[in-house]
């Protein structure tokens, strides 16, 4: 019989669960572990959560397998549900195997998490390209986003290296956080009511010139709509200063 | 005339150049200023033909002297003219990066009066870039062929990448079709950046300080059924760029009939497959190990229009396959069909832990359609191991069919839906 194991639905709950699990168990690789439901006919013992149990767990692996500890940064960022006991059985193997877990595509967990933390990673790099600032009135630049996954962290440390002398605010729209540069500082927080700010007077100038070369780079002999869209989903468009219209 | 209808004029011009590249280069971005480049290149958007948006590409003039058959800049064609004053080109590629719809500039430009004085004034646009407005992103720049090579030195210390086209693939062609532009003015300026490439390098080993000459290398562009040659000849000369220039990219441009010119083919539709022949081709010479040799001979100097180059190797190479997936080395994985780079790498990485089955080939992600016919696991096959290379020719032209079907088809039958 399986032991299964319950936490409190949290990311640090989640980590601290599996810090627990890998200390405990003698073998973690055939343990479950879940989200608690408070469900009456629940089964399992709940681990209680401890944030500095989470950090030092990433941090050991960060130590043991540097590769693997940005895996699993990674796939957090996916909130993804249900896929805690795959989690667990990743994070044994990584102390096991070390970097080269994330070769061992034939196992189940690794192919999960590996999957999974692919997905957000391309979304990252994707929206490092896709992301549009608009200038308003004060100066300063603003962009929107709705992103599949909670990609905003990794995102604006990409930009305070590239746009560093500008003020900028980055905003995700369906999960209402923000970050923000000013003068060489990052920070973050919720918003809890946007309204639109004005934009500058000279921003629909350099828009509509962008329109214009976007239209006019493209090899007109050579339309191809199918392949622009499977490069550039159309829900990304929304945002996209030379797909307004469309 | 205002920037905008500039805009226009000299993107449109652009356009035909393949490259976008924005990868290769690592530059930390100056503190107060603006931009840094990272090192595997980013996509901004995607345009209607679907190739990737990097850069602002433009020319910074069309206003051209010369008059190369292929191309609608040339001096005799009725065109609209204009030129960019430096500061438009500095505040385009500002403006344009600020709101992160690029990563840099690409800039190009039909010849102006002369070699030296275009060359000049693109330099000076990427000098006030770099030290007046401190751009940190990409810029790649084209070099004029016949400038001087202290502007070519020059323009080296600002971009990350610089090119010199090669535009055609002979110099017979070369003088049929751009009658100005001779051969060394394009070879001398490609060596010179070569060995400025390699001193560089050496430098800053012994010294971080030292400058760094176009960090992402240099490529080049050749126009591709303008001119007879073949894709041997074609290959052959790719496989010297690499290996005597050290060139980063060759791009393959097909050529679109933009003039009717009696010393040009008259084209119904511009050689797409053939292109992209090419560029599979190259893909082999750069990173699986084959050479044009290999892929081609004076006997059959064409590249199949049926198969990509490597099918078409293997399916005369019967004697090398099938493949064992658990034993054989990484070289000789890719030379499989349908497994490339990260297939071979992903097995290479699973075996470690157990040996792989047909069916966890499927589970790390590695397609097996047309590597089937060509490989077994463990002894193991999905396929009956024997089949000949007729038989696999057809089973990957035409999918499955029973064997009976599949021989009594025709041999005069072509692909159907290549073209769509
Ligand atoms: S020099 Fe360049 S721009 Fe001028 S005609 Fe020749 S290819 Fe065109």
């Amino acid at each position: 019989m399986m032991n299964s194991y319950l936490y409190d639905g949290t990311a640090d709950g989640l980590l601290s669960a599996i810090t627990w699990i890998l200390e405990e168990e003698p073998d973690p690789e055939k343990v479950t572990l879940s989200e608690r439901k408070d469900t009456l006919f629940e089964e399992g013992f709940t681990i209680s959560t401890d944030a500095t149990q989470a950090e030092s767990l990433f941090f050991r692996l960060k130590q043991h397998a540097p590769d693997a500890a940005h895996t699993l940064y990674t796939f957090m960022l996916a909130e993804k549900e249900g896929m805690e006991t795959s989690l667990l059985h990743y994070v044994s193997l990584a102390f096991r195997y070390g970097d080269k877990v994330k070769g061992y595509l034939t196992h189940p967990a690794v192919r999960d998490i590996v999957n999974v933390a692919k997905k957000v990673g391309r979304e990252l790099h994707r929206m490092k390209g896709l992301l549009r600032f608009e200038k308003l009135q004060d100066g300063a630049y603003l962009a929107k986003m709705e992103p599949d996954y909670n990609i905003l962290h990794p995102l604006a440390y990409h930009f305070s290296r590239r746009l560093r002398a500008q003020h900028w605010f980055l905003y995700d729209v369906k999960r209402r956080t923000a970050a923000r540069w000013n003068n060489g500082s990052l920070q973050f927080g919720t918003i809890e009511q946007f309204t639109t700010p004005a934009l500058s007077e000279d921003e629909k100038k350099v828009q509509a010139l962008w329109q214009v070369f976007f239209k006019t780079i493209a090899i007109p002999d050579r339309k191809n709509p199918r392949l622009q869209k499977s490069n550039m989903p159309m829900k990304y468009w929304k945002y996209l200063v030379e797909k307004q219209g469309e | 005339m205002d920037t905008q209808v500039k805009l226009q004029i000299l993107s449109g011009a652009a356009r035909y150049d393949a490259s976008c590249a924005s990868s290769g280069s690592k530059r930390e971005g100056p503190s107060c200023g603006t931009g840094n480049t990272s090192t595997i290149g980013i996509c901004h958007s995607w345009a209607d033909d679907g190739r990737c948006i990097s850069l602002l590409k433009i020319l910074l003039s069309n206003d051209c002297i010369y008059d190369c058959a292929y191309c609608v800049n040339r001096s005799t064609n009725p065109v609209e003219r204009a030129s960019f004053t430096a500061r438009e080109v500095i505040d385009l590629t500002l403006e344009f990066y600020r709101r992160n719809y690029i990563e840099g500039l690409f800039l190009s430009s039909a010849v102006m009066q002369s070699p030296d004085h275009t060359m000049e004034r693109m330099v000076r646009v990427a000098e006030a870039l770099r030290t007046e407005e401190q751009f940190g992103g990409y810029i790649h720049m084209k070099i004029i062929p016949g400038c001087s090579s202290e502007l070519v030195r020059k323009a080296g210390l600002y971009a990350d990448r610089i090119s010199v086209n090669i535009e055609l693939p002979s110099q017979a062609s070369l003088q049929r079709l751009a009658p100005q532009k001779h051969k060394h003015a394009i070879l001398e300026p490609m060596a010179l950046i070569g060995r400025e490439i390699a001193t560089s390098l050496v430098e800053r080993k012994a010294s971080r300080h030292a400058p760094r000459f176009a960090p992402a290398g240099q490529s080049t562009q050749m126009i591709i059924g303008a001119s007879p040659e073949n894709d041997f000849q074609i290959l052959r000369l790719s496989q010297g760029l690499y290996k005597k220039m050290n060139l980063k990219r060759v791009y393959y441009s097909a050529y679109v009939p933009v003039t009717a010119d009696n010393r040009l083919p008259a084209l119904a539709a511009p050689p797409l497959l053939r292109e992209h022949r090419l560029y599979q081709a190259d893909w082999l010479l750069r990173f699986y190990g084959f050479s044009a040799e290999e892929i081609l001979s004076d006997e059959a100097p064409h590249l199949d229009e049926s198969f990509d180059p490597k099918t078409a190797w293997a399916l005369r190479h019967p004697e090398f396959f099938p493949v064992e997936i658990n034993r054989a080395d990484y070289a000789t994985l890719l030379r499989v069909p349908g497994i490339g780079v990260l297939s071979a790498k992903r097995i290479v990485a699973a075996r470690r832990f157990s040996s792989i089955t047909p069916e966890g080939l499927k589970k790390i992600g590695v397609v097996i359609k047309r590597a089937k016919y060509f490989i077994i696991c463990s002894g193991r096959s999905s396929e009956k191991p024997d089949h000949s290379p007729t038989v696999i020719r057809h089973r990957l032209l035409l999918g499955e069919g029973d064997e009976a079907t599949v021989s009594a088809l025709p041999e005069q039958l072509v692909l159907p839906g290549l073209f769509a």
